[in-house]
């Protein structure tokens, strides 16, 4: 039972199974089994060895005839034991690490010389070696804090080591990592016979051992060549008391065999040796670097006699390297003295710091592939172009397109925008335009009632009808007398019986058809069709209107050719839009369903859409537009649907707020024809009031109160400045007289709104219009029918703060005056 | 730039909630919750501004009996914008 | 591309954005992307007692398909315009498609 619940059981105390030797792979075929079983049922699936191709039957698994070729042999029964990896260049990887093990050693000896003596013990060619240096990765290194880095590798990085303007004997490190020429076998063999005793190998006779990583790999495997020293331990404590190491034998650790001549600077050390520099280190003699030398003659043939001159120095003579010898091995430093060692070695650490600082600058190096950073730059690029509203992207066009909103309301608002050159200003012309209440832009609203700003306009020209006609005051008697007769004004709770006149029933006669109610889902889909498409035909025009070539000059026909081009196409888009209107369509009299132009007019966006409809159609279009309006006045929604129900103080939120977008989005456009109209065009609006619709019901709305105001007030201005006719003067008195009498009995009714609300500004305007025009008989009537109101807001008035009642007192008195009176005159 | 072919009858399926646009519509969330207000804007997903909003949470809750009840929390918002992905169904409210 | 025109001009405003785990948080936007992804500044969490983690966070960015809503301030938002800028929006997919 194993702690872990693993099967603890060794291989070799485990039963035998069947295929307990060599696992799933040991059968050739390891579905047959699976097939056969499958070829026994003899269903109707799929038979395995129906299909299988059979291809696997000849893979040679229990075949490893070609293993040595290929793994260097190893398998025990190949006939080259030993001979392995010649072809692999592991020198890499493997001479680095060697050299940090060795660093590492001369480091710890230099320390610590006592331990390594101890260690020392174990410091023989054929000795275990320690488990920790054979499972070293050499990465290891690296979260070691006296980790040295390799000191060679970085100098091979520049092939010529600048820091060595003269040659320095170069250690034996990698001295046999090339083949020696025969003139320095031959010398090192005469060296040898010179006294050394343990005589480095000459690799030039071992040519199968001369790639250094074959040691590298597996230093303990490989039997040691025959030439090979074995050094007793204590030889080799005595070489180490001496401060150095023994040439040829190997360096510390064990299991790192020596191929190397014997260091350099050691007395009697023959100056061949420098033939051995590593080929990272080729010092300034014209060595060429390995891969160019040739296998014939040796190229070197004086350099021995120069690097003889040269190595000469002695180890304490001054480097230009701070004066401190150059050190490419670390073996050079056991033959330093101590100052130059300490000063190395804090050299070292600097150079130590500064590779750490580089490794980990590095540790993100290659977790992208180059692809990959080219994608994450692209989604990059692209993001910013985007945030960057595509400044790359000249086509204004194509802004406008994709970034409508911001663009217009930057200009709306005044941020600042990034295509400050855009033709962009009648967009913005044209929703300030329709949201009217933004006049100081900023969001800087101007009222909480949307309506003032139509309702200020309307008192205006109510206020020129006034100023009007009191210029020409039509009974100076009435005024003197004051057109409220006999009535007491000093008691004005208790009037006089006599002027207590029955009201008639304002009640009877005909309600307006039912119209809404019978509006079918169809209905509404096809009114909100042709609605989305007069906003589609409206912004055809508004993009047609930008693209407005500048007026030709004479004579260029090119530009008059343009210009009546676009004219043509600005003409069918109008057409289109005037179609999609459907203000046209033939009027069904007392049908249930509404024209389409008022079903249009009945939905918010069909309201709103009317300003900007009026800055694209001709004044023929515009009068029909009133027209329609004006005949199907008591089928609006804003009247037929805004009656005052008995018992409420005012209309539903919804109702009142369609009146408010009426009055908003619609009046201004009417009032603003009306304005310009010709007399007999007022005249046949009214005709058409009477005629065409309940006048009763029209009278008790704020819309149509507001359009016979309209109507009112121009008449009289038109005939004050002496523009109407005799004869059109004539037919407009006998229109308003029918008005007059029909809306007399109504008058009572037309303040629907309780005398608190403050909410009847609109009616003092209808009734100063109606006033103006009146007869005095006709004025008399009026006064009878509202006397009420004026005396009860007078009263009230009284109870107001000063501004607010100064502001109740001015409607009012907008009403006395047009019939040449004045609230003061009521004490 | 504008369309000039949608004055016609809708062709596709959005066309329809463009027939909504400054209407109330009735738009029904993932996680029982609905919304009520005037469409101001849509895209493609579905991305919503809606004005005046009535957002109705349908909470179901067991009681005491295991009966489940149902309960609605409603919140209002003056202006929301309403992430697509939510979003199963817009109804024009007639 | 419409909404991101849209939030826009609705940086440097306070929003509030409910997430789809309903967490609330309000803030100033300080910037949006076209995925509608969101960058908040000076944020409040509108019922820390229940999410106490997000107690001590100042500003953070929000994946957009977390998002369930945006609340606005509704005098910052020009409905009319939006909603031309929604029915050309629909055009240019419209011809897009075509």
């Amino acid at each position: 039972m194993s702690f872990f619940g693993f099967d603890s059981n060794l291989p070799r105390d485990r039963q035998p199974g069947p295929s307990a030797t060599r696992g799933f792979f040991e059968n050739p075929d390891p579905f047959a089994e699976v097939a056969r079983a499958r070829a026994l049922e003899d269903d109707d699936a799929i038979d395995f060895e129906d299909t299988y191709d059979g291809l696997g039957d000849q893979l040679d698994d229990d075949q490893d005839a070609f293993n040595d070729d290929t793994f260097g042999g190893g398998g025990g029964a190949g006939p080259s034991t030993g001979a392995v990896g010649k072809d692999f260049d592991f020198f890499g990887k493997t001479a680095t690490v060697a050299d940090a093990i060795g660093e590492e050693q001369i480091r710890y000896t230099l320390q610590n010389p006592q331990a390594v003596l101890v260690a020392g013990q174990h410091v023989q060619p054929d000795a275990q070696p320690e488990p920790a240096f054979t499972k070293r990765s050499g990465y290891e290194k690296y979260s070691d804090p006296g980790f040295i880095p390799d000191l060679q590798a970085k100098s091979s990085v520049w092939g010529v080591s600048q820091k060595k303007p003269e040659p320095i004997p170069l250690p034996g490190m990698s001295a046999a990592r090339k083949m020696m020429s025969l003139d320095e076998v031959e010398a090192q063999m005469q060296m040898r016979n010179l006294g050394y005793q343990p005589s480095p190998v000459p690799q030039a006779m071992h040519p199968h051992l001369a790639d250094p990583s074959a040691y590298m790999r597996h230093p303990q495997n490989i039997p040691l060549p025959d030439g090979f020293p074995t050094i007793p331990p204590e030889v080799l404590r005595a070489q180490l008391e001496r401060g150095g190491l023994p040439p040829g034998m190997p360096h510390p650790p064990p299991g790192m065999p020596d191929m190397h001549g014997p260091p350099p600077g050691i007395p009697g050390m023959p100056p061949h040796h420098m033939q051995g520099n590593p080929p990272q280190n080729i010092p300034p003699q014209g060595i060429p670097p390995p891969g160019m030398r040739q296998p014939g003659p040796p190229p070197n043939q004086r350099a021995p006699q120069q690097q003889q001159q040269q190595q000469v120095p002695p180890p304490t003579s001054r480097g230009p390297n701070g004066g401190l010898p150059v050190i490419t091995d670390p073996q050079q430093l056991v033959h330093l003295t101590e100052e130059q060692r300490n000063a190395y070695l804090v050299e070292d650490a600097k150079r130590a710091k500064r590779n750490h600082k580089i490794f980990l600058l590095s540790r993100g190096n290659g977790l992208m592939t180059p692809q990959d950073k080219n994608f994450i730059t692209r989604i990059q690029l692209q993001q910013l172009v985007a945030a960057a509203g595509n400044v790359a992207d000249a086509d204004p066009e194509a802004v406008l397109a994709e970034d409508f909103y911001y663009q217009v309301y930057s200009q709306i608002r005044g941020a600042p925008r990034q295509h400050p050159h855009q033709p962009l200003g009648h967009f913005a012309q044209t929703y300030l335009l329709q949201t009217g209440n933004r006049i100081g832009g900023h969001g800087n609203r101007r009222a909480f009632h949307s309506a003032d700003n139509h309702m200020q306009r309307m008192q205006q020209q109510v206020q020129r009808a006034v100023e009007a006609a009191k210029a020409k005051p039509k009974n100076k008697q009435l005024i003197i007398e004051g057109s409220l007769g006999k009535i007491s004004f000093s008691n004005a709770k208790a009037p006089k019986p006599m002027l207590n006149i029955k009201r008639p029933d304002s009640s009877e006669g005909p309600r307006p058809k039912k119209l809404h109610s019978d509006l079918s889902l169809s209905d509404r889909k096809s009114i909100l069709t042709n609605i989305e498409g007069v906003y589609s035909g409206l912004m055809s025009m508004e993009d047609m209107e930008r693209t407005m070539p500048p007026p030709p000059e004479e004579g260029d026909a090119e530009a008059i050719q343009e210009h009546m081009e676009w004219r043509q196409k600005a003409r069918s888009l109008n057409q289109k839009l005037w179609q999609s209107l459907k203000v046209m369509e033939p009027i069904v009299p007392n049908s249930t369903t509404p024209h389409p132009f008022i079903a249009f007019l009945s939905y918010p966006k069909g309201k709103k859409a009317i300003p900007r409809i009026f800055r694209h159609i001709d004044q023929e279009q515009r009068v029909t537009i009133l027209t329609m309006i004006v005949v199907h006045l008591d089928s609006l929604d804003v009247v037929h649907l805004a009656q005052p129900v008995p018992g409420e103080a005012q209309l539903s939120l919804a109702m009142r707020e369609a009146i408010d977008l009426f009055s908003l989005a619609v009046m201004p456009s009417l009032l603003g024809y009306v304005n310009e109209a010709p007399f007999n065009i007022i005249i046949g609006l009214l005709g058409l009031v009477i005629a065409q619709t309940h006048v009763q019901t029209v009278a008790r709305t704020r819309v149509g109160l507001g359009i016979l105001t309209m109507l009112l007030s121009r008449a009289e201005i038109v005939k004050e400045a002496g523009q109407a006719s005799e004869v059109d003067w004539q037919q407009w008195v006998a229109k308003f007289n029918v008005l007059f009498d029909t809306l007399e009995p109504a008058l009572a009714d037309i303040f629907t709104s309780p005398i608190n609300s403050g909410d009847d500004m609109y009616v003092w305007q209808f009734l100063a219009a109606v006033g103006i025009g009146a007869s005095p008989e006709q004025q008399q009537r009026l006064v009878i029918a509202v006397k009420d109101r004026v005396m009860e807001t007078v009263a009230y008035s009284k109870t107001l703060p000063a501004d607010m009642a100064s502001s109740r007192l001015g409607n009012v008195n907008l009403f006395m005056r047009a019939i040449g009176l004045d609230v003061e005159l009521l004490g | 730039m504008a369309d000039n072919e949608d004055a016609g009858a809708p062709s596709e399926p959005l066309d329809l909630v463009r027939l909504s646009l400054d209407e109330i519509v009735f738009v029904k969330l993932r996680g029982d919750r609905e919304l009520k207000g005037r469409l101001h804007a849509y895209d493609s997903h579905c991305n919503l501004v809606l004005g005046d909003v009535e957002e109705t949470i349908y909470v179901v809750e067991e009681d005491d009996n295991e009966e489940e009840t149902t309960r609605t929390i409603k919140k209002q918002e003056e202006m929301l914008f309403v992430r697509g992905d939510s979003v199963v169904l817009i109804s024009p409210q007639a | 591309m419409l909404f991101f025109s849209f939030f826009k001009t609705l940086t440097n405003q306070t929003v509030t954005i409910e997430l789809k785990n309903d967490i609330r948080i309000r803030g100033i936007l300080k910037s949006v992307d076209q995925y509608l992804n969101i960058k908040l500044d000076d944020i409040e969490v509108l019922d820390l007692d229940k999410y106490p983690h997000l107690s001590s966070v100042k500003n953070m960015f929000i994946r957009g398909s977390v998002v369930r809503y945006v609340m606005l301030p509704r005098s910052e938002v020009d409905v009319g315009l939006l909603e031309d800028a929604t029915r050309r929006e629909a055009a240019n997919q419209a011809g897009k498609a075509r």
